[in-house]
């Protein structure tokens, strides 16, 4: 089974967040990228139904030059082939509308993505590319089968402690939740060797996609602030020792 | 009459969903600042109760799609169904709810009517015509606010949270039934059942005082630091999902969207930085208690009391006093 695992390059801690010139998305400092977390545990099971089934495992990015840092991580965890689409956006109808076309020119059973960036917190474009290529989808699995050869089962969240479990015939596209496997650790040489794979990498001009229709629209980014809180927290302040005495008499007076 | 506001109704066994209702009071403000219709979609089968329930709710029209084969439908199918309904009602809003089914159908109805969707939304309004949507970016730390522009369909997901009275109506809404050309939908998935997590030992929605443990514990051993001042305060230990993931507790302790949604009297969170989805499982208990490093964690969103600092120091301290202030 060949399967395409969606990841994203997100950044760390994040400072100075403000609006950016184009109104359509956000600018900021921000740390080094890692693999959006989700997205690492999407990896972790194609790499495990690899190992049970056979096939090949692609992993496929979108970003610029500095987003190739997770695709050496996942191939130094296991993936054979790397594609990295050339394409910066935060707006997630375009995003889909390229990841779809990046998708198209690959061959695959199966493609795993997580449930949500960190960045964003949209949790969209897996679901609406699978969409825009008539690919039936599930979200937040926790867990995956072979119901046949042409054929997976997914067992996914419904919340509260409740699961669905759906037959989708392949190809099919799957929304990984966090936790579907064990994150195996990489050693730092493995990371390294796999620095000198190479990378196959696509503007969204190879894949077809005329610039215009990737601008967004239809909406204008206004602020970016702190939640607003519904009440003020007190904090406490002192040693261990007031601190924890403070808490047990507000503690007793809730009960 | 400028295009409306559709509110899509989730539903399970004959109820609607919690959040839905949340929807419908939303969209009541919503139409009547922007001076629109607003109108309500049921698709499912035999789902009579549901849309009689409905007619009660201040709407101008229901839309109601009843055929068997919605009755155990995938996402897949069910993002058709709606987005045909939507096509043909061409509302300026899909207002829907950010739940696990939302969060799958959301995006697949955007890309079906090539409209933008705004999901996770924590707030929508309408100010002179003008709709402004609020939702989280980077971990829950910061707020973005959207306006939206131009006239085309939007699609917004909104979480479950406060939200305005539900004015009932003593007229009745009209029904429409629509008949959908459901032969010609892409059917690639099926849904073969619905199963609930087995029943643990621990019931973590009955508990008085909950005593929560995040992933800024740091490892599966240190955990019994956090069970040690559940056990002195005679509450239950309960933990957010990465700890889960991680198998440093099981499954039935999680509070939490995909897990349990709890309002205990007290609810304390060591080291537990507040992601959405643990927030909305926890967010109504009575007195909230938050201990973390990170002034800027999300959980203080939430908390009535904080405690900026290390957990390995509180959380002692706290047991101890606990046991040296239990009565007998």
């Amino acid at each position: 089974m060949n399967i395409v695992v969606c990841c994203k390059a997100v950044p760390g801690l994040v400072t100075e967040v403000k609006v950016g010139a184009d109104a359509k998305s956000l600018e900021y400092q921000g740390q080094l990228l890692a693999i959006n977390e989700c997205d690492e545990y999407a990896l972790e099971e194609a790499l495990a139904l690899k190992r049970a089934h056979g096939g090949n495992v692609t992993v496929v990015t979108m970003g610029n030059i500095k987003a190739l840092e997770i695709l050496y991580f996942a191939l130094a965890k296991g993936a054979d082939r790397a594609v990295r689409v050339d394409c910066e956006t935060s707006d997630a109808r375009v995003a889909s509308t390229v990841l779809a076309a990046a998708l198209k020119k690959l061959d695959f059973d199966l493609v795993l993505t997580g449930t949500q960036a960190r960045d964003t917190l949209g949790g969209q474009v897996g679901i609406a590319a699978a969409a825009l290529l008539g690919l039936p989808f599930a979200y937040a699995v926790v867990e995956i089968q072979m119901a046949s050869a042409s054929a997976v089962k997914a067992r996914k969240e419904l919340g509260g402690g409740r699961y669905a479990e759906v037959e989708l015939s392949l190809p099919a596209l799957l929304c990984v939740q966090t936790g579907i496997q064990p994150l195996a650790f990489v050693p730092p040489a493995r990371r390294m060797r796999a620095r000198q794979q190479s990378v196959a990498s696509f503007t969204p001009a190879d894949l077809g996609l005329d610039p215009a229709a990737l601008a967004p629209k239809g909406y204008r980014l206004v602020d970016v602030h702190p939640p607003q809180r519904s009440h003020r927290v007190e904090f406490l302040d002192g040693t261990p020792q007031e601190i924890a005495a403070a808490l047990i008499s507000k503690i007793r007076e809730a009960l | 009459m400028a295009r409306g506001v559709l509110v899509l109704i989730e539903h399970c066994e004959g109820k609607i969903d919690s959040a839905a209702s949340q929807l419908l009071a939303i969209g009541q403000r919503l139409a009547e600042k922007l001076k629109v219709e607003l109108v309500a979609a049921v698709i499912g089968y035999r789902h009579d109760g549901v849309v009689r329930a409905l007619q009660s709710a201040a709407l101008d029209r229901i839309v109601a799609v009843d055929d068997p084969r919605l009755a155990r439908a995938s996402g897949e199918v069910q993002a058709q169904a709606l987005g045909e309904v939507a096509r043909q009602i061409k509302p300026r809003l899909i207002l829907m709810g950010y739940t696990l089914a939302g969060m799958e159908l959301a995006p697949a109805i955007a890309a079906r009517l090539g409209a933008n969707a705004f999901t996770n939304c924590v707030g929508i309004d309408a100010v002179d015509g003008a709709v402004k949507v609020t939702r989280p970016v980077f971990d829950n730390t910061l707020h973005v606010e959207i306006a939206l522009e131009g006239d085309e369909t939007a699609v917004v997901a909104l979480q479950k949270g406060a939200a305005p009275e539900l004015k009932p109506s003593a007229k009745e809404a009209p029904v429409e039934r629509l008949a959908l050309d459901l032969e010609n939908f892409s059917a690639q998935s099926r849904l073969v059942g619905v199963t609930e997590e087995p029943r643990g030992e621990v019931d973590l929605t009955k508990a008085a005082i909950i005593v929560a443990v995040g992933r800024g514990i740091g490892g599966a051993e240190k955990i019994r630091l956090v069970s040690e001042l559940a056990e002195a305060l005679g509450g239950v230990l309960a933990c957010s999902r990465p700890v889960v993931d991680v198998g440093w507790l099981p499954r039935e302790r999680q509070v939490g969207a995909s897990g349990k949604t709890v309002a205990p009297k007290v609810y304390i969170a060591c080291g537990i930085s507040g992601a959405i989805q643990h927030l909305s499982g926890m967010r109504e208990s009575k007195r909230i208690i938050a201990i973390n490093k990170d002034p800027n964690a999300p959980i203080f969103q939430v908390a009535h009391f904080g405690v900026i600092g290390d957990l390995f120091e509180i959380v002692p301290a706290l047991t101890k006093a606990a046991k040296e202030s239990r009565p007998g």
